[in-house]
């Protein structure tokens, strides 16, 4: 039995053994969500994409071909032990600080922001991928160490590998990202037991360092970088900082209680709207869909993240539910950010909407969080009984 | 065991070990974060749905409001005085301006290198605005932008958030300094009327008449506004447009005016002035009261007022000229002097007091009257004229004649029109305001004064205040003798002398004067034409006839002989009104009023010199410009 457990392998019978506990439902949900960002990214892209429907170019095509791609990688993902991931978490963990260390070198800059690699036709994001080495890490840490947060020279280590990754996303900037590693690295200890008192002390200390921070960064970065942290469309077109944040909120208020009709919404049609098919593609559903194209939204979210915390109850070992913890911390702070973002309670920062917003390296990347979470579902009864 | 070797600390229980918190924490939070969504939501959408409704129809629905062409003014024969033109305009909006200081600095740069205005005072307009709350309305930058700039303007615009070329409709007068008063001018509506215009259905920006013509055919020349509904997409670009209505010109006010007489009659005026500062002339149809000419000199630039930000110094140098320019002159009352004498001779004759050939003979200069209480009253007259009957009299313009047809000569027992001086005073202002003096002529352009017709009751109200002594207010028998020359306290304007002069002319009906003819829509039809009115004169012809060949006697041989035209026969009365001037020198009025021809009048011709002898100064001038009218005129 500890043999199994320590030396993972490919068994491809005990893989297949497995698929009938494949989780069916939370596949389902995610391509749920995946079918509606396509109906949303097509009414955004309406007004701005014109060329042939059956094209590369076509933001709808691009995503369906992210989808499939996404698909695979989640089967593909299932399919491999998570072990074998936190085996080789320096791997995948110091790859990922490379990627963010190159990316400031030379990733493209857009709206003001170094978030992007070029790769031929795709812009890769290392964060997105970075956010799930954190994961990884995190969860091979406690659970060598027990699966236990208690201890404070533990949660003093988990947290130096978190800060690392956090501080290169949020000097590219991209508060958003950073905002939802801590928040990863928050939920993964809550559940691994860690000390409230400790967590009162950080929390204190972080609310004292708050004003010096800001002070020095006031002085090093100017109030321009600052604040574009804060709003990174700032620019765009040199209206106010508030514009798109405004139009948002109107897109989503004048939806009312059943939306005027999937590409009826004015605000999304005419350009009001800025990214329409990304960070505000939930103002699109707002406007288009109203409040009970939101219910729904939130229902097919709601049942994913539900699998995701059973995929945590039944993981068979510590490293397995903490993996299982972190992906839905991830999956919810994204979630939340990007439509609090778009009803006006959080500022804008770029999170797209998991599943729905136009973008590969985000489709992709959650996809395979899922084949994680799907491997650790197909293992946690093989590794029992084996 | 590889991995549970390296652990660092081992005592925590195998690896296998899962940790003991509860997964509920988890459910609980994601629950807790879509109920913060979802109430968000519902105040969004549910509770403040309808007016985010709204927010976005007016977001994308653009309403232009379309101020249609304003009317042009004609003369009478089609000649356009004045045309519509832009005038080009930078501004900005603050609250669309960049938040940024140096991205704000960059457009105010921009906006210096196009319109010469240096950027600091662009930001300091800015800022004051700003300052001042007005963020969301225009400033303005620059005015008067030249077609160059505009166009340079209107395509640099749409990369310079908050700025835009404003077009504001405005006029070019075409006629000059003779056209002034009378065409009058347009400006911006004054903050204080805004609220009354709007709920005419003006537009806020839409010029409003000020003066002359612009001001009394306002509702004929401002047109209705039209509208424009249209999609715009977030850069303000239109999209589709939903419903037109199209303005709707003004009409075109022909006047009249007939453009070169009113040029002749100026200038020829302007050149004459001599020792005066003032002068004014009416040039009118006798028989339908069209006003051919309506001059006023000086007169003034209108276009002055169409670009009060650079021709400012002009507009104070307007208002400080002692000569008051922005006043008609042909509408401001003066003295009538000798003129008046006409009004006294249809008095006496249809009193029944003279006739055409009761005579005087006129030895002195100087007729002692005894008045009241045994004063003596020395009344002049201008020269010894020796025997006179009335045409005479009317032809050499004498006072004496004329004191003893209005008051009388109590010690020669010759009665004045009434029983005493005080009803021989109110039987001339009857039959003075029968020729309508002391009222308005019911001209058709406003800044008509009215004149004073002396009166007994007058006299005590216009006197009382502690500034005047009881006997101040007493009516006495040289008040009625000086009324009945056209001194004293009678005034008229140029305006109502024409006007009398013109119901004599064509046998008793007093005119309506007008300097409209028709409003006519933008095609050329008439849509409203001014018809002549008058009403008749309590004054017989065949009196009206002797007072007729009185004047035509003037011009032939009498005081009116310099306006004598070869080839035309002029009948006319000097006018030559002393005045005291208010550091108490006595000065006098020139007036000539006539008409012509004799046999059929065309014509009536009134001029008016603040100083100066009638029959030397403006007797010529009214000859010339009787010329003038009846060799260019066609019917």
């Amino acid at each position: 039995m500890t043999a199994i457990a320590r030396r993972p392998r490919l068994d491809a019978r005990a893989a297949f053994r497995g698929w009938d506990r494949f989780d069916v439902v939370m596949a389902l949900s995610a391509l749920g969500l995946v079918v509606l960002g396509l109906l949303l990214i097509h009414s955004g892209s309406k007004a701005d994409y014109s060329g042939p429907a059956l094209s590369f170019a076509n933001p709808v095509v691009k995503q369906i071909v992210f989808a499939l791609a996404g698909f695979g990688a989640m089967l593909a993902m299932s399919r491999i032990d998570y072990h074998r991931l936190t085996h080789y978490w320096w791997l995948w963990y110091g790859g990922s600080l490379l990627a963010l260390v190159a990316v400031l070198v030379v990733g493209q800059t857009q709206f003001g922001s170094t978030r992007w690699f070029d790769i031929g036709p795709v812009q890769v994001q290392p964060s997105e991928f970075a956010k799930l080495a954190v994961i990884v890490a995190l969860a091979r840490f406690f659970a060598e160490y027990g699966g236990d947060a208690r201890e404070l020279r533990a949660l003093l280590t988990s947290l130096a590998i978190v800060v690392p990754v956090a501080l290169l996303i949020f000097v590219e900037p991209d508060l958003g990202t950073a905002a939802v590693t801590v928040a990863i690295w928050l939920g993964v200890v809550v559940i691994a037991g860690v000390n409230r008192s400790h967590l009162a002390v950080l929390a204190a200390i972080c609310l004292a360092a708050a004003p010096f921070l800001w002070t020095f960064a006031v002085a090093d970065y100017q109030v321009e970088r600052v604040s574009i942290l804060i709003d990174p469309y700032r620019d765009q077109g040199g209206l106010g900082a508030g514009y798109n944040v405004i139009q948002a909120e109107t897109a989503i208020g004048s939806g009312g209680l059943l939306g005027k009709g999937l590409g009826n919404g004015e605000q999304t049609q005419l350009d009001f709207l800025k990214v329409p098919t990304k960070d505000f593609i939930f103002s699109v559903l707002g406007e288009e869909l109203g409040f009970a194209g939101a219910m729904g939204l939130f229902a097919l979210y709601i049942v994913l993240l539900w699998r995701g915390i059973r995929a945590a109850q039944i993981a068979g070992d510590a490293a397995g539910q903490l993996i299982a913890v972190g992906i839905v911390v991830l999956i919810l702070t994204q979630t939340f950010i990007n439509v609090a973002v778009n009803v006006g309670l959080f500022p804008v920062t770029g999170i797209p909407l998991p599943f729905v917003s136009q973008g590969g390296s985000s489709l992709v990347a959650l996809f395979a969080s899922l084949g994680i979470l799907q491997s650790i579902i197909l293992r946690h009864r093989s590794y029992r009984q084996a | 065991m590889a991995v549970t070797e390296r652990r660092p600390q081992p005592l925590r229980g195998p690896a296998s070990a899962r940790p003991h918190s509860n997964l509920a924490i988890l459910r609980v939070t994601v629950l807790v974060a879509f109920a913060i969504l979802t109430a968000r939501l519902a105040q969004l959408q549910i509770i403040h749905g309808d007016e985010y409704a709204e927010r976005a129809r007016s977001n994308h629905l653009r309403v232009d409001q379309v101020l249609p062409p304003r009317g042009l003014i004609l003369d009478r024969n089609g000649t356009p005085l004045v045309e519509n033109v832009p005038i080009y305009r930078a501004t900005v909006v603050p609250a669309l301006l960049p938040n940024d200081r140096q991205a704000r600095y960059r457009i105010y740069l921009r906006l210096e290198s196009i319109t010469g205005v240096p950027a600091v005072n662009i930001q300091q307009l800015v800022e004051e605005a700003e300052s001042a709350g007005r963020k969301e309305s225009e400033v303005e930058i620059a005015s008067h932008l030249s077609q160059e700039q505009a166009i340079v303007l209107d395509q640099a615009a749409p990369s310079l958030p908050g700025v835009s070329l404003a077009i504001t409709p405005s006029r070019q007068y075409l006629g000059g300094p003779a056209f002034g008063p009378l065409l009058g001018y347009i400006g911006p509506q004054f903050a204080e009327d805004q609220p009354r215009y709007r709920a005419q259905g003006y537009l806020p920006n839409q010029p409003v008449g000020k003066d002359g013509i612009e001001l009394a055919y306002e509702s004929a020349l401002r047109g209705s506004p039209g509208l424009l509904v249209a999609e715009q997409n977030a850069l303000g670009e239109i999209q589709r447009v939903l419903e037109t209505r199209p303005s709707v010109p003004g009409g075109n006010v022909q006047l009249a005016i007939d453009a070169n007489l009113q040029q002749y009659v100026y200038d020829l005026l302007v050149r004459s002035l001599g020792e005066a500062t003032t002068a004014a002339a009416v040039v009118m149809n006798p028989k339908t009261g069209e006003i051919y000419a309506l001059v006023s000199v000086p007169g003034y630039d209108n276009n002055i007022f169409q670009n009060l930000e650079q021709r400012g110094h002009e507009y104070e140098a307007l208002l400080n000229d002692p000569r008051k320019p922005l006043l008609n002159h042909a509408l401001v009352p003066a003295a009538p002097g000798s003129t008046f004498k006409l009004v006294t001779a249809a008095a006496a004759l249809q009193e029944g007091r003279i006739t055409p050939s009761t005579g005087r003979t006129i030895d002195s200069p100087i007729l002692e009257v005894r008045g009241e209480n045994g004063v003596i009253y020395p009344l002049k007259d201008w020269r010894t004229h020796g025997y006179l009957d009335l045409r005479g009299a009317i032809a050499w313009s004498s006072n004496i004649y004329f004191y003893m047809a209005s008051c009388g000569i109590p010690q020669e027992g010759i009665q004045g029109l009434g029983k005493d001086p005080l009803e021989s005073a109110n039987i001339l202002a009857y039959y003075a305001r029968a020729f309508g003096f002391g009222e308005p002529s019911g001209i058709d352009i406003g800044g008509e004064m009215t004149g004073v017709v002396p009166t007994p009751d007058w006299k005590r109200r216009s006197r009382s205040g502690p500034m005047f002594n009881p006997e101040d207010r007493e009516w006495y028998l040289a008040d009625t003798c000086f009324m009945g020359i056209g001194q004293g306290d009678v005034t008229a304007t140029p305006l109502q002398v024409a006007r009398m002069t013109a119901a004599i002319a064509n046998g008793g009906t007093l005119v309506t004067p007008h300097v409209v003819n028709a409003v006519l829509d933008a095609q050329g039809n008439v849509i409203q034409r001014i018809e002549p009115s008058g009403k008749p004169v309590p004054v017989a012809a065949e009196h009206l006839q002797v007072i007729r060949e009185g004047m035509l006697l003037s011009v032939r041989q009498g005081a009116g002989a310099a306006a004598a035209q070869r080839g035309i026969e002029i009948a006319g009365k000097t006018g030559t009104a002393e005045f005291t001037t208010p550091d108490g020198q006595t000065k006098e009025h020139a007036w000539f009023t006539g008409f012509a021809p004799y046999d059929d009048p065309q014509v009536v011709v009134t001029v008016y010199f603040d100083l100066g002898m009638g029959g030397a100064k403006a007797a010529p001038i009214a000859g010339q410009i009787i010329r003038y009218f009846l060799e260019h005129h066609q019917p």
